[in-house]
């Protein structure tokens, strides 16, 4: 009896205190992007980029892969400085990790090639 | 007399980790959200009513994280607010109220999220941040509402060093002032959407999809005060 009630207020307890670990892990993502947003300057996009270039190298969330968007945002920032060949492999790497955004980045993917 | 103790540090227990008195299951709340099982949503540029013109970057820049952590799809949101500018689409406030039938077309959506912000007040001396929002996703299929909820939240900007006597007040307004004036507001948005999205159904990458529909929803209209410790 008593070792039932131990165990139930463990689990009660584990219940309530553990805090899940996240899928994903994004570094600084918000205060970058926060600023790219704003100033839109090249040194708060080259911020923004070696976030990106962080979140992708080590991911430390229960997934284990790249969030959504990351890839895709990050080529976007490439292209944006004209490297267009690394930003149009990045677009591609997303539809790769995630075939849900086909629909937008292709049609992306479309209008650079015009 | 153990016995009865341990009853009561279970009962104690229950009533903390659960709920308030009247919860609605998150299935019955957010019907849209179970039944049409979306997964791709776009984030629409925060409509800013408030007097603070940064709120509208504050939140854009943290609301995809919450979303994304809670297994959906957040259409990459830098691309799609530059398209969304490119586009006239920038003023979210015009498609509130209209079919977002081509948001789905052109960027996969399955839903679009409206963010309002209707006020971001500053007390400079009390560290204190004020916050009307109201979050809505909206289906860009059937253009129904599945998940809506408006918060007030009260953001102690607050910072406490540590320091005792009378020198810690002083170093303690000095930090909190130096806190709320120079950074992180981006903080209080990030609470915001965290304490907001504690219950948003679990999208598709989360191990809890299709499993929490039987637990508790949040108030649809609530008061929360908040500090940066908020997660």
């Amino acid at each position: 009896m008593k070792r039932l009630i131990f165990i139930s207020i463990s689990v009660l307890l584990l219940a309530a205190c553990t805090t899940q670990k996240p899928l994903y892990t994004w570094e600084n993502y918000e205060t970058t992007s926060y600023n790219y947003l704003k100033n839109s300057d090249e040194k708060a996009t080259q911020e923004l980029i070696k976030t990106y270039q962080k979140i992708i190298e080590k991911q430390k969330g229960t997934r284990a892969t790249v969030p959504p968007g990351i890839y895709a945002d990050y080529g976007f920032l490439l292209l944006q400085a004209n490297k267009t060949e690394e930003g149009k492999a990045m677009l591609s790497k997303e539809i790769a990790l995630y075939p849900e955004s086909k629909i937008f980045i292709d049609r992306i993917l479309k209008i650079l090639e015009k | 007399m153990k016995r009865i103790l341990f009853l009561l540090v279970v009962v104690i227990l229950f009533i903390s980790s659960c709920t308030p008195s009247k919860p609605i299951a998150r299935s019955e709340a957010y019907k849209g959200m179970y039944s049409e099982k979306p997964l791709t949503i776009l984030l629409m540029p925060p409509i800013n009513k408030s007097t603070n013109v940064e709120a509208k970057e504050y939140f854009h820049s943290t609301l995809n994280i919450p979303i994304d952590n809670a297994g959906f799809y957040v259409i990459p949101p830098i691309l799609s607010m530059e398209i969304l500018r490119k586009e006239s689409a920038y003023d979210a406030e015009l498609f509130l109220n209209a079919s977002l039938n081509k948001f789905g077309e052109i960027f996969g959506a399955d839903l679009a999220l409206f963010t309002v912000i209707s006020k971001w007040d500053k007390s400079g001396l009390a560290a204190k941040v004020y916050v009307d929002v109201e979050y809505i996703f909206k289906s860009t299929k059937t253009n129904e509402i599945v998940y809506t909820r408006k918060g007030t939240v009260t953001y102690d900007a607050s910072v406490n060093s540590g320091a005792p006597g009378a020198l810690g007040v002083l170093v303690n307004m000095t930090a909190s002032a130096i806190n709320t004036a120079a950074t992180k507001y981006v903080d209080v948005a990030r609470a915001c959407n965290a304490y907001t999205f504690k219950d948003l159904p679990a999208g598709k990458y989360s191990p809890l999809y299709g499993t929490d529909g039987a637990l508790p929803a949040g108030k649809k209209v609530f008061k929360a005060v908040l500090n940066s410790k908020y997660r």
